[in-house]
């Protein structure tokens, strides 16, 4: 579908606002906790980047996302911060929810870190069972959150490493309360490994990161039902490289949370950096998500 | 092979828990069991007894508990209920099939609960129908099912036999 940029917000240097509307007609409903996958012009590629609609399911004449300036960037968070102006038409595709809340919680624990408020602005629309929230943010965003933050005694925003005792918080939740998190890779992955220390059953840990599709070493990738033979450079992801050459491969979420984008693998050895495959998956060396994952052998050839 | 009927796994302690409570209508709790889990059995309560004390109890608990019940048909999924009221839910509740093999009935015909049917067929304490006791398990009711055996043909009602599960 196509998009409209109709306003553009600098909240903060490197984090901007953006208003999105339809041509025509109203815009499909996205449950809090929904993305937009997004083609983004760049000099030598369109990029796909994925962002959290803020507004909640009731937003139908426009969509709001907002985007940080990834140092370094791939090309899109860049192209979206220095050349993108209002009138602007973007391609999207329709929106899609792998971020729900759990509708059984008898409480909501929000625990979110920078950019990662995104879709917990969403949540906080539509927020019916009580909440806390934790965001935590570097010093100099802290003015552009505060401001987007919901106000109530059930918020807390930490802009000093020291003031969220994550043990104290993840401890003292009564039963039924469901964990989300969202934030860059070592918070996700803190936060995650101290919940599941203290006792938290993996059904209710929930997170979503679209940061992990960053690059690494080049790598070769055959694809042997087609005989290509494709480079995949250090800043593109393997999924990139196969619609760079006109393939077109399944995928939604594009941060390795899904599963979609799941290709059978020949041979070679991959560098899995999803949270789908378990590690008798990993172990079995049969497929990789290709949205995310790269390679620890030179070549990896798919059957694709 | 009858999809409604609960597979239930041996017990084993779930090490991912930060703290442990089991209950059981059986006397005593499985041998070796962790001295880190809080255990009430058939020597100290009823299964009533025990029933009544999770939800007030739950209410206080936090998350990281680990709950475990062990004994008929009836009390574990009477457990499970409780437990899933107090919102916890897949990952933190372990239910374990032990004792005789007694089943709590349905009579499909007057809704009629009869704990402790050792029998395939039996008389429904609500309306006097002669049931036979179905292999359905209704995790709503969280009961088997009771239909009156001799519908179709009246006096013809085979012999009760034991459960086999």
């Amino acid at each position: 579908m196509r998009l409209r940029i109709a306003e553009i917000t600098v909240l903060s240097p490197g984090i901007r606002k953006f208003t999105l509307e339809p041509l025509a007609g109203l815009l499909p409903a996205a449950g809090a906790g929904a993305h937009l996958v997004f083609d983004i012009p760049g000099a030598t590629r369109v990029h796909k980047n994925a962002y959290s609609l803020i507004g909640g399911p009731q937003a139908r004449t426009q969509y709001e996302i907002i985007v940080r300036r990834v140092e370094p960037s791939r090309g899109g968070s860049a192209w979206l911060h220095e050349h993108a102006r209002i009138g602007d038409i973007l391609e999207a595709k329709t929106p899609q929810n792998l971020f729900p809340l759990a509708h059984l919680a008898k409480k909501h624990l929000l625990l979110s870190a920078g950019i990662g408020i995104t879709p917990f602005l969403a949540f906080a629309r539509v927020m019916r069972t009580p909440f806390e929230w934790h965001h935590c943010s570097r010093a100099e965003d802290s003015a552009a959150f505060a401001a987007l933050l919901p106000p109530g005694p059930q918020v807390t925003l930490h802009t000093s490493r020291n003031t969220l005792n994550l043990a104290a918080v993840l401890g003292t939740q009564p039963l039924g309360t469901h964990l989300y998190v969202c934030g860059p890779e070592l918070f996700n992955e803190t936060v995650q490994t101290m919940a599941r220390a203290l006792g938290w059953p993996e059904s209710k840990i929930h997170t979503e990161s679209f940061a992990s599709a960053a690059g690494g070493a080049p790598f070769i990738v055959h694809l042997a039902r087609s005989g290509q033979r494709l480079e995949v450079a250090a800043d593109q992801t393997l999924l990139e490289a196969i619609e760079a050459a006109g393939i077109a491969a399944p995928y939604l979420c594009r941060g390795g949370a899904c599963g979609a984008c799941e290709l059978p693998l020949l041979q070679g050895t991959p560098e899995h950096r999803d949270h789908v495959l378990s590690p008798e998956q990993r172990a079995a060396n049969k497929s990789l998500m290709v949205c995310v994952s790269r390679a620890r052998t030179p070549d990896l050839v798919l059957d694709f | 092979m009858n999809k409604s009927r609960p597979i239930y796994a041996p017990f084993q302690f779930d090490p991912s828990g930060a703290r442990h409570l089991l209950v059981t209508d059986q006397p005593d709790p499985p041998a070796d069991l962790n001295t880190n889990v809080q255990t009430l059995t058939a020597r100290t309560h009823t299964a009533d007894a025990i029933l009544a004390f999770l939800p007030p109890h739950l209410a206080t608990q936090t998350t990281g508990l680990r709950l475990y019940a062990i004994g008929s048909e009836a009390f574990v999924w009477d457990v499970n209920a409780i437990a899933l009221a107090a919102g916890m839910g897949a990952g933190e509740v372990h239910l374990t099939r032990a004792g005789p093999l007694i089943r709590r009935v349905y009579c499909t015909h007057c809704q009629t609960m009869a704990d402790d049917v050792a029998t395939t067929i039996t008389q429904c304490p609500g309306c006097g129908a002669t049931l036979e006791v179905r292999d359905h398990f209704s995790r709503h009711h969280r009961a088997f099912m009771g239909v009156q055996v001799d519908a179709e043909a009246p006096g013809e009602i085979p012999a009760p036999e034991g459960f086999r599960s």
